[in-house]
C-alpha cells in the first residue's frame, strides 16, 4: 500500500495543480488523478440513504468507484464487492457471510456515532477500517486506501502460508528423489537437483511433480 | 496473579463435537471426555471458586459448520477457549476463526502433523509419535509389502504419505492404494477389500474414520481374512470403534496410540473406574477420550494459575506446563504448542481391549514437521533401501 500512495503522490506532483479539477484554485487534498487505485472499485455502500449516507457515495462516487447502495440493511452482506462500506448494527458479525480470518471483501465499518462504542463488536466484525459521521473527502479516501491495503496484504500472507506449508510438504519429495537419482545415476547432488530441474522445465511442471514421478515410477519399476 | 475475590461467575468455554453424523462414533467419546472433566473440576469447586460453563454445539460431521459454529462461539456467545474436532478438515474451519479473533482452539485428536498455530493447542498424537514406531513393528513382524485404504480428506493423504516414504526408505513397498469418499456406504468397501486380496499384502495400513472403520473391519471379515498373517493396523481405530464393528471382527488387529484403557498405572485405574460409574461397565476409554479429559484439565491448571481467559496469557502460561495424565506424565512442547505423547503399540483382543505390543519409555517429544527424523526406520535398513 506504501508503494501505492507514493506513487499516487509522484503521480499528483508531476502532473502538477493545473490538472485539478477542484474548483477555487483551492489546494485540494488529493483528486481522482492521484487516486487511480480507486478506479472502478467495486464498492458496496450498505447505509441510510441520509445526508451523511449521500455525502460518502458521492465521495466514493467521485473517486471513480464503482458504487452500489443497498438499504435496508440485508439479511446477508454481499461477498462480490472488493470493498464494503456498512454501518456499525450489532448483528453485523451474524449478516457477514464469511468467517472471520477468510474475508471475501475488505470491510470498513461506519459507526453511527450515537450510544457507547462497542469496541468487542468492532473486534467481532474483523473489520479493515472505521469511518465516522459526518465524513470528509480525507477521511473516506484514507480509510478506503488502508483498508483496501490491509485486506489485500491479509490475503498475501494467507497465500504465503498456503505455499509455504505446501513447499514443506515438496521438499520431502524433491530430497527423496534427489538421494533416489544420486545412488542410481551416480550423480552428485548438484547434478541430481540439475537433472529434477531441467526435467521440470522440459515438461512445464514443478519440480515437485517430477519428484513425485520419479519416486512413482522406482517403485513401479521395483 | 490475583486470586478472583467476590466473582462466582462461570468460566465459559466452548465444546465443539459431533453428535451426529459419520463421526459421531468417536467424537461422542471426545464430548464425554471434556464433559466428565468439566463436571469434575465444578464438583471439586470449579476454578478459583469460579465453576466451568460449557457452551456445547453439535457440528453434525461437517467440516464447514465447524467453522461456523467456532464463529457463533466466539462473536455471539464470548467465549474465546474451545474444545474441539476431530478431522483435520475441522480442524482446518476452525483455525482461521480463532487465528483472526485470537482464541484458543484446543485439539485432542491425532492428526498428519506439519501445522502449527499460534491459537492451537494439539493434545494428540503427530507422525513421530504413532507413524514411525507403528511402521518399523508392522515390518518386523509381519513383511514388507504394504496396502493402504483411505477416507478422501487432508488426514489420510497426508499420513499415507508420510508412511509411504517411511516404508519405501526402509526397503517396503505399497502394493495398492485406494480411497473412498468420507461417509461412504458399506458397500462401498466390497471392492477395495476384494482388491486387498488380489494383492495380498502383508499389512493393510487403514486411515478411514468415522463409521467407515466399521464396515472395513467388517468386510476385512466377511470375507475371512486372517489379522494373524495380515492385520489391518492403524492410528485411529480405538476402543470405541472396535465396539462399534464388534469385538470378534475387531480381535487381532494393530493400534497405535498414546492410550489405550488397558494401561497400567493408578491414573488411569481411576480414570477408567469413573468412566464406568459414570456411562456404564461396558463402555470403554479410548485416546481420543483420553486427549479431550486431560486437555480440560491441563486448561483448568493453567487457568487457575493466570485467573484470565486472555488468550495471550492462557497460551504464555500453558507451553512447557507438564500435567500428569492417565497415559502417564505429559508435557505440552514449548517450541510446538503440541503435547508430548506416548507411543504405544496395541493388539485388539477379544474383549475389545488392546493388548500392548511396544510401549515408549517415557513420553515423546512432538515434533509435528519431523525435523528430528529420517526418512528410513533405522540404520540396519538402509543398505536395502
Amino acid at each position: 500500500m506504501q508503494e501505492t500512495i507514493d506513487i499516487a503522490r509522484f503521480a499528483r506532483e508531476r502532473q502538477g495543480a493545473g490538472t485539478k479539477k477542484d474548483a477555487g484554485g483551492r489546494d485540494a487534498p488529493s483528486g481522482p488523478p492521484s487516486s487511480r487505485s480507486f478506479w472502478n472499485l467495486k464498492v458496496a455502500v450498505i447505509v441510510d440513504r441520509n445526508d451523511d449516507g449521500e455525502r460518502l457515495i458521492r465521495e466514493l462516487q467521485r473517486l471513480r468507484c464503482d458504487v452500489h447502495h443497498e438499504w435496508p440493511m440485508p439479511s446477508q452482506i454481499p461477498a462480490q464487492y472488493d470493498v464494503v462500506f456498512c454501518v456499525l448494527s450489532p448483528d453485523l458479525p451474524q449478516r457477514l457471510p464469511w468467517i472471520p480470518g477468510e474475508p471475501a471483501s475488505a470491510l470498513v465499518v461506519i459507526d453511527p456515532g450515537a450510544g457507547m462504542l462497542d469496541l468487542n463488536l468492532l473486534h467481532n466484525c474483523a473489520a479493515h477500517g472505521v469511518l465516522h459521521y459526518p465524513v470528509t473527502p480525507r477521511s473516506v479516501q484514507s480509510t478506503l486506501a488502508l483498508a483496501r491495503g490491509h485486506f489485500l496484504y491479509e490475503r498475501r500472507l494467507r497465500g504465503r502460508i498456503e505455499k509455504l506449508d505446501e513447499s514443506l510438504r515438496t521438499m520431502r519429495s524433491v530430497e527423496r528423489a534427489k538421494s533416489l537419482l544420486m545412488r542410481l545415476k551416480n550423480v552428485s547432488e548438484e547434478e541430481a537437483y540439475n537433472y529434477l530441474r531441467r526435467q521440470a522445465m522440459e515438461r512445464r511442471v514443478t519440480i515437485g511433480a517430477v519428484a513425485s514421478a520419479i519416486i512413482d515410477s522406482y517403485e513401479l519399476l521395483g | 496473579m490475583t486470586r478472583s475475590s467476590n466473582t462466582s461467575e462461570p468460566w465459559r468455554v466452548g465444546v465443539l463435537f459431533s453428535r451426529t453424523g459419520f463421526m459421531a462414533v468417536i467424537e461422542e467419546t471426545q464430548l464425554r471426555g471434556t464433559l466428565t472433566a468439566i463436571e469434575e473440576i465444578n464438583a471439586a469447586g470449579g476454578v478459583n471458586g469460579r465453576p466451568l460453563e460449557p457452551v456445547v454445539y453439535d457440528p453434525g460431521s461437517e467440516a464447514s459448520a465447524f467453522g461456523r459454529y467456532a464463529k457463533k462461539l466466539m462473536v455471539e456467545d464470548g467465549v474465546s477457549t474451545i474444545f474441539g474436532c476431530y478431522t483435520s478438515s475441522s480442524r482446518k474451519a476452525v483455525l482461521p476463526v480463532v487465528e483472526r479473533l485470537n482464541g484458543l482452539l484446543w485439539y485432542p485428536t491425532l492428526y498428519e502433523g506439519f501445522e502449527f498455530s499460534p491459537n492451537v493447542i494439539y493434545t494428540g498424537a503427530t507422525p513421530n509419535q504413532n507413524s514411525v514406531e507403528l511402521c518399523r513393528i508392522l515390518m518386523e513382524r509381519y513383511g514388507t509389502r504394504f496396502y493402504f485404504i483411505g477416507a478422501d480428506y487432508i488426514y489420510p493423504r497426508e499420513s499415507n504419505r508420510i508412511m509411504r516414504e517411511l516404508i519405501r526408505n526402509s526397503g517396503g513397498t505399497v502394493v495398492g492404494e485406494s480411497y473412498v469418499r468420507m461417509g461412504a456406504s458399506r458397500e462401498e468397501f466390497l471392492p477395495v477389500m476384494r482388491d486387498v486380496k488380489r494383492a495380498q499384502p502383508d499389512v493393510i495400513f487403514s486411515t478411514v474414520v468415522g463409521d467407515g472403520t466399521v464396515y472395513l473391519y467388517q468386510a476385512y471379515a466377511d470375507l475371512g481374512l486372517d489379522p494373524k498373517v495380515m492385520p489391518i493396523a492403524s492410528l485411529t481405530t480405538t476402543e470405541a470403534e472396535i465396539r462399534a464393528m464388534g469385538y470378534d471382527v475387531g480381535e487381532g488387529h494393530i493400534t497405535a496410540a498414546p492410550y489405550f484403557q488397558g494401561v497400567g498405572n493408578e491414573r488411569n485405574s481411576s480414570f477408567v473406574r469413573d468412566y464406568k460409574k459414570r456411562y456404564g461397565d461396558d463402555e470403554s476409554t479410548n485416546m481420543c477420550l483420553e486427549a479431550s479429559y486431560f486437555q480440560v484439565n491441563a486448561f483448568a491448571k493453567t487457568l487457575e494459575q493466570t485467573n484470565s481467559m486472555d488468550t495471550e496469557i492462557l497460551r504464555a502460561s500453558v507451553m512447557g506446563s507438564e500435567f500428569e495424565a492417565p497415559q502417564g506424565d505429559v508435557a505440552i512442547n514449548p517450541i510446538w504448542g503440541h503435547a508430548d505423547l506416548w507411543t504405544r503399540i496395541g493388539r485388539a483382543n477379544r474383549q475389545g481391549q488392546f493388548d500392548l505390543v511396544y510401549e515408549s519409555p517415557s513420553c515423546v517429544l512432538s515434533d509435528p514437521y519431523l525435523l528430528g527424523y529420517g526418512r528410513s526406520l533405522g540404520q540396519k535398513n538402509l543398505e536395502l533401501a
